[in-house]
């Protein structure tokens, strides 16, 4: 029997699977920029952390096979990252009717609550070293906490525009963080600069959300000029598509090199001026801007999963329900929800209850130019007619 | 509902960890043990954790529509249940590593007497939490009575763990408000969200029987209870899986202290002896002078106990994440998959979608969507393509009959009409919508696609007000395929029908 569809599988010998997956799964990832990065950077740490681990284990320091430790963890996050970005990529198939996108949301999710929880272990270590502490020997540990902010400086490098370029329409955005790399790395540098780079994210949705404030007031010019610029954010390919997991790679990247910041200034304080408490009091202080700079990710990855309405069209959705309700036969409109699916991928449903006489069609088509002006573009209007 | 005792119970679990979580701190200071002090670090994430879920019961109530959450809160608890889970998992990590660099180095217990005191202790109370929770631990989702078009209803009964709950003296969680939206249709509601989409489930003092299946008779205002209680369900899962956790912790502790204090033969500081399990610097010199003098003196020296004792606990833990991690996976597995958007698994998309088609007056299903808001509720969206207004107006009851039966409450069905009867075109689309998947394949062709749809939708912006834009939705075959609105829909349309690389 002929293979009816692209679906008969049986036909395919078992064998054969696993290495074509694995095939595939690299194709994957080594076509879209943002997995390549993922996936060299993961390479990257994998390797650090071993080299960390080794000489941890040969030169019998606790502190540093910590450490690895530390970094092994991040490589989770990492790879949690990278798995995202290619599995939300598969395309849509029977028991994932919207597809596999939502997992890069999730991924953000679970990787900001990692973040939380390293924040709060960081904390409590600080406070058990604070009560206790114990003999540290940083000479050992001076040099390859060095190493290891070196490796997140490539990554905070590779991550930075990578990330929020993406939602701006950037193709080769990669060489512009130079304030960062010129080695002066204190974490207040990396600290703002993570902010401004959430700046950058939520200047992305304030950019589309002024434009859909103009098209609200005029009518047919403004409408259509804010639209074209919309449509060229909206309409590449990728775009703003992975912009959850590559936030919370570069927090987990920021929380890593914050610790060998924290590191390598309480090594220096304790050389110079002996001064042990500064260690637990340095672990404190970054746990708790590790906590800090998590909360965005949290809030924005929450409200998706929670099916809120998308904060950019808060302020859009009232006119358009103005406009549908003026549209000639429109009586009223009934339960309307509006949710993130992923980045700039809204869904609505809405309820209309129209006099028996309108056009139907006409005012389907209406409304769904309406709601696609503001960026929804999966409406389900669902037409009811009020008997009369 | 079964919430009241739910909070309550949280409550009590709550206020008694956290209390002993200070006499663990406590005591960690008076003896000053480092173990303790880590202990009671573990006793403040079980607090954290039921705070979460705690947290999420009391969202989760709000299930009346917002401004910003149209839905309302109810997916709160699936959430709860996500954070616990990861929460756990990630202490799964913690504990591994801290049982590898216990493996590398082992210490003895330093006071095993008030270790196996306060371990009894936290056992105790963990043990308690336990009875607490035990009710919600199994989990009974997903039961289908058979009712209606084939197995999907998802009701949960629980054990019995909420019918008590309902039968406390008629005080109901949700208010009893009226429900205005038996059938989701022709509702005159005004448009600021007074009565969204069913979720103000009416009571009207219904007397909740002991048999669940009396439930499920009744029309939709009963769903909201019963999801409600099967996504608690989810929520308390959580909890119960984060005492279980921590009870296992705390029998690790006292069967390690137990097994210390009776087998183990310490080294006494006035005697002689040498400790071959640890092997630090400092020890190995004492090592070297040592066996020189035992060379001489055989018999003189002490070893200390067994080594084996010293490694039980890091084996006990490895063994502990092992169970924890066991049964922490479908949780969060099922937390994982609803956030998903996933299609929920007693639906069979294959069949719904044949029977829908089998309905008079349905021609074609485009772009359905069923999908899990939290517990039972299910929500489904589709186009559907039908001859005429009122023919639509004959379909859409059925529809929503057919739906119900499946369990499904929430539907949004978007008519499409035929100017004239022609089946060819019956598999397009007249209002695609512009699917999420199509500029994320790889092929170049699918972005063309695209960037074509972002030229009409802006064309369309300019017209908008002109009754010619009926005009372009004609099926002319002749029309249709100079118009991007309605070809390009097909591309993407097919390579739906390619499965995933699962």
């Amino acid at each position: 029997m002929l293979p009816l569809s692209a679906k008969d599988d049986e036909y395919k010998p078992a064998k054969l699977n696993l290495l074509a997956k694995t095939s595939g799964w690299f194709r994957a990832i080594l076509s879209d920029q943002t997995s390549r990065n993922l996936f060299f950077f993961l390479l990257l740490n994998l390797s650090f952390a071993f080299v960390e681990l080794s000489y941890g284990i040969w030169s019998n320091s606790l502190g540093l096979i910590s450490d690895s430790f530390h970094m092994f963890f991040d490589c989770t996050a990492l790879l949690a990252g990278l798995a995202a970005s290619v599995i939300s990529r598969w395309r849509c198939n029977d028991s994932f009717s919207y597809g596999y996108v939502r997992a890069e949301v999730l991924a953000g999710f679970v990787n900001g609550l990692f973040l939380i929880f390293t924040a709060f272990f960081i904390f409590s270590e600080g406070v058990e070293r604070a009560l206790e502490p114990p003999d540290v020997h940083h000479d050992r540990l001076l040099p390859v906490s060095v190493a290891g902010l070196l490796v997140n400086l490539v990554g905070i490098f590779v991550f930075q525009h990578g990330g929020h370029g993406h939602s701006h329409g950037d193709d080769g955005g990669h060489g512009h963080s130079h304030s960062l790399f010129n080695g002066n790395a204190n974490h207040k540098d990396s600290h703002t600069d993570s902010h401004g780079g959430h700046g950058h994210s939520h200047g992305g949705h304030g950019h589309s959300h002024g434009g859909h404030g103009h098209g609200g007031h005029g009518h047919g010019g403004h409408g259509h000029q804010d639209q074209a610029l919309y449509s060229q954010d909206k309409f590449l390919p990728g775009k703003g598509s992975s912009k959850q997991i590559l936030q919370g790679v570069f927090l987990h990247i920021v929380a890593d090199t914050l610790g060998s910041v924290g590191v390598i200034i309480s090594a220096l304080l304790m050389q110079k001026y002996d001064l042990m408490i500064a260690d637990p009091i340095c672990s404190m202080l970054i746990s708790l801007l590790i906590g800090v700079s998590v909360v965005p990710l949290l809030r924005e990855s929450i409200g998706i999963l929670m099916q809120r309405t998308p904060p950019p069209l808060d302020h859009a959705l009232p006119e358009c329900y103005q406009r549908v309700q003026q549209l000639q036969g429109v009586y009223n409109i009934q339960e309307p929800h509006f949710w993130t699916l992923c980045t700039d991928v809204y869904v609505g449903t809405l309820k209309l209850l129209v006099a028996p006489d309108a056009d139907a069609r006409w005012i389907q088509t209406q409304t769904h130019n309406i709601f696609t002006q503001v960026g929804v573009r999966q409406l389900y209007v669902q037409i009811d007619i009020a008997a009369m | 509902m079964a919430c009241e005792p739910n909070r309550v119970r949280l409550l009590c679990m709550l206020s008694l960890t956290f209390g002993f979580f200070i006499v663990e701190v406590v005591v960690s200071r008076i003896t000053s043990s480092l173990a303790m002090l880590s202990d009671s670090f573990h006793m403040l994430s079980d607090v954290i954790a039921l705070l979460v879920a705690l947290v999420a019961l009391r969202f989760a109530e709000k299930t009346q529509a917002t401004n910003k959450n149209t839905f309302g809160w109810i997916r709160a608890e699936v959430m709860g249940a996500l954070v616990n889970a990861v929460f756990l998992t990630a202490l799964c990590f913690t504990i591994i590593l801290e049982a590898i660099e216990r493996f590398t180095e082992p210490n003895e217990i330093d006071s095993p007497y008030i270790v196996i005191g306060v371990g009894a202790a936290g056992l105790l109370v963990n043990l308690l939490g336990l009875c607490l929770f035990h009710g919600h631990a199994g989990g009974g989702h997903g039961h289908s009575h058979g009712g209606g078009g084939g197995g999907g209803h998802g009701h949960s009964h629980g054990g019995g763990g909420h019918s008590h709950g309902k039968k406390k003296t008629g005080k109901i969680c949700k208010s009893e408000k009226p429900n205005s939206s038996s059938s989701e249709t022709n509702t005159l509601v005004v448009v600021d969200h007074n009565s969204p989409n069913g979720v103000n489930a009416e009571n009207r003092g219904y007397d909740f029987s002991k048999d669940g299946t009396e439930l499920q008779t009744n029309g939709s205002p009963l769903y909201d209870d019963i999801d409600h209680s099967s996504a608690a369900q989810l929520n308390m899962r959580g909890v119960f899986l984060h005492v279980l956790g921590d009870a296992l912790g705390s029998v690790i502790v006292v069967v390690n202290a137990l097994i210390f204090t009776f087998v183990w033969q310490p080294c006494l500081p006035d005697e002689a002896c040498l400790n071959p399990c640890i092997n630090s610097h400092s020890t190995d010199h004492k090592h070297v002078n040592q066996t020189l003098v035992g060379l001489m003196d055989p018999g003189a020296t002490r070893m200390a106990g067994p080594c084996w004792v010293l490694y039980m606990d890091p084996t006990l833990c490895v063994m502990m994440v092992g169970i924890l991690l066991y049964t922490t996976y479908p949780l969060l597995k099922e937390s994982a998959l609803i956030l998903l958007q996933t299609v929920p698994k007693q639906i069979d998309m294959h069949r719904l979608n044949e029977k829908l088609l089998c309905l008079e007056g349905v021609l074609a299903i485009h772009e359905l969507h069923i999908w899990q808001l939290a517990g039972s509720r299910i929500i489904a969206t589709a186009h559907i393509k039908c001859h005429d207004p009122t023919a639509y107006m004959d379909v859409a009851k059925r529809l929503k009959d057919f739906f119900h039966d499946e369990g499904i409450h929430a539907t949004t069905i978007q008519p499409e009409f035929v100017t004239f009867s022609s089946d060819s075109r019956d598999s397009l689309c007249e209002l695609s919508c512009r699917t999420q998947c199509a500029p994320k394949l790889c092929c170049g062709s699918a972005d063309k696609a695209a960037e074509k749809k972002a030229a009409s939708e802006a064309d369309d912006g300019l017209r908008e007000v002109s009754p010619a834009t009926l005009e372009v939705i004609s099926e002319d075959p002749e029309q249709a395929a100079a118009l991007p609105l309605v070809v390009t829909p097909e591309p993407p349309a097919v390579p739906r029908e390619v499965e995933s690389s699962l």
